[in-house]
């Protein structure tokens, strides 16, 4: 691989450990994968920032190249962590506080910018063709499908790694050649009644190739959202051509395959009927957007309050100042808000019999790490479902 | 291996290069290291008796959560991380999580072929990587 004279300097200690340690990382991952040279990043967002999910080994990790000099070189982002910051919840489990400060402490101190979200473009768009290295599957798959930002899916040390040196190696999805969506895949009408997230689930399982995705002119970006997390979550997709959205110029097409996404699919992809008493309703996997939390406000007031089982609702820590009165007004009407953090990197303090949520990520991760059974619904039906009327 | 007799040789792709024999775990898909492989004992999550601690770990490829290099680096620290690692398909964060832990990591050339064989044996067998070069011995 080439290097300039700057990232050989870098590679061999002249700028310290932490960065020839992360300048380490990323040659050896780009040479693995045939880079011939790195690429100077705008933005790296850091996934695997909570003590819940990376425990301690990744705590020493990031402690250790903290305490050792590095600091950010590049505007820097950060994933949720296992605790409400706010303090507001009383369903996210805050008992692993003294750990997650640690990792916190050692954040700040590489001037990593703390917004503890998984929709880190809320705070800075990428632009079409720029090179970002960011981890979190579902912002990947975001960045790039609607913003034709590049970036890999950046494995949580990856992307810090280009934090720490502002470069990453220029392979994957930063070379326009690999941007090539190969499988067309129509969605119908009469699907979209589905929960959406059910068909990122199918499509996450079933379909390998970049797909080229027909019939969403009509879905809201929050509900794309969503799809192209499940997508990210139950696959290894980072990229989407979505017609109509994906900005022209960062990808090509060049098709092999068609396929139509139909109803009888995907009911394996929306879970059984549930049982038991003790139902949590979960929305905010990835984090709401400010027009999802409005939303869920507004049926939350047509319905009442939540009289039945939980809603818990996660949102960036800056929303609860941004969106206070609507925050209070929730929490005053029965609904858990949590920010900075999501039941996929935390635990809860309580045990539910079944989750109702919009999310495909949700439903592929809380199944596995909390054992709970999951069911699919739109966000009316669980407000609804939860209010008991 | 007088006792065992070569069943297949094929191609291989080292990723990150490294030492790699022994007897073979073999996951028929994909898989997401956060929330399916349990990092405490080097086995998979949901299906029992899956455990690959110092044994070749053979799957498709990674999929899900970029939280996956730290799992890796997890099953190092906790000594029951797999031998190395074989793949149809390799993503980054895989790579990523291999260089931290330090497990060599290949990518096998005509890897349904390959399957189909260790499956037939129900993986009664002993796997070793010479140079480009993967050597199948079927245990007699």
């Amino acid at each position: 691989m080439h290097l300039t004279l700057e990232q050989e300097k870098m590679l061999r200690g002249d700028y310290g450990w932490a960065i020839a340690k992360a300048m380490g990382i990323i040659v050896r991952v780009g040479e693995a994968l045939g880079a011939e040279e790195l690429v100077r990043v705008r933005h790296a967002h850091v996934s695997g920032i909570s003590y819940s999910t990376i425990g301690k080994y990744g705590l020493e990790f990031l402690r250790e190249l903290a305490l050792r000099g590095g600091k950010a070189r590049v505007f820097t982002t950060v994933n949720p962590g296992c605790i409400d910051y706010s303090g507001l919840s009383k369903i996210i489990d805050n008992s692993l506080v003294e750990y997650q400060k640690l990792i916190d402490e050692s954040l700040e101190k590489m001037k990593f910018k703390l917004v503890y979200t998984c929709i880190p473009y809320f705070y800075r768009p990428p632009l079409p063709g720029e090179h970002i290295a960011w981890g979190e599957s579902s912002a990947v798959i975001f960045a790039n499908s609607i913003y034709g930002g590049f970036t890999n899916r950046e494995g949580g040390p990856v992307a810090l790694a280009a934090s720490l040196t502002g470069y990453t190696y220029k392979a994957g999805l930063h070379l326009l050649e690999n941007r090539v969506g190969r499988v067309e895949v129509r969605v119908s009408a009469s699907l979209l009644k589905v929960p959406i997230s059910a068909i990122g689930l199918w499509i996450g399982e079933n379909i390998k190739a970049i797909p080229c995705i027909r019939g969403m002119h009509s879905v809201l970006l929050d509900e794309v959202k969503n799809m192209l997390a499940s997508m990210a979550a139950s696959g290894n997709h980072a990229l989407a051509v979505i017609y109509g959205v994906t900005p022209r110029g960062t990808f090509r097409v060049d098709l092999e395959e068609r396929v139509e996404v139909e109803n009888s699919i995907l009911e394996n992809y929306t879970g059984g009927e549930y049982s038991g008493s003790s139902i949590l309703g979960y929305v905010g996997c990835p984090h709401s957007s400010p027009r999802e939390l409005v939303e869920i406000w507004r049926l939350v007031r047509k319905y009442g309050r939540i009289r039945r089982g939980k809603l818990l609702v996660t949102i960036p820590v800056e929303f609860t100042e941004l969106y206070r009165n609507i925050v209070l007004e929730l929490k005053a009407r029965g609904v858990d808000v949590a920010t900075g953090t999501c039941p996929v990197v935390s635990r809860f303090k309580e045990k539910f019999d079944y989750v109702l949520t919009n999310s495909g990520k949700a439903f592929f991760y809380i199944e596995r790490i909390h054992r709970i059974k999951v069911k699919l619904a739109g966000v009316e039906e669980i407000v609804r479902e939860l209010s008991g009327l | 291996m007088s006792e065992n007799s070569l069943a297949y040789r094929g191609n291989i792709k080292p990723i990150v290069p490294g030492p790699c024999s022994g007897e073979v775990v073999l996951v028929d898909g994909y898989i997401s290291f956060f929330g399916e492989v349990d990092p405490e004992r080097g086995c998979l999550i949901d299906l029992e008796n899956v455990c690959f601690r110092d044994k070749i770990l053979v799957f498709k490829g990674t999929r899900g959560s970029t939280i996956a290099p730290y799992v890796i680096y997890a099953l190092r620290k906790n000594n029951v991380a797999p031998r190395c690692i074989l793949v149809a398909d390799v993503e980054p964060m895989l790579i990523a999580g291999c260089v931290l832990a330090e497990i060599p990591l290949f990518t096998v050339e005509r890897y349904e072929e390959f399957v189909e064989l260790v499956k037939s044996t129900h993986s009664n067998v002993y796997l070793e990587v010479c140079g480009g070069a993967l050597l199948l011995y079927k245990r007699e």
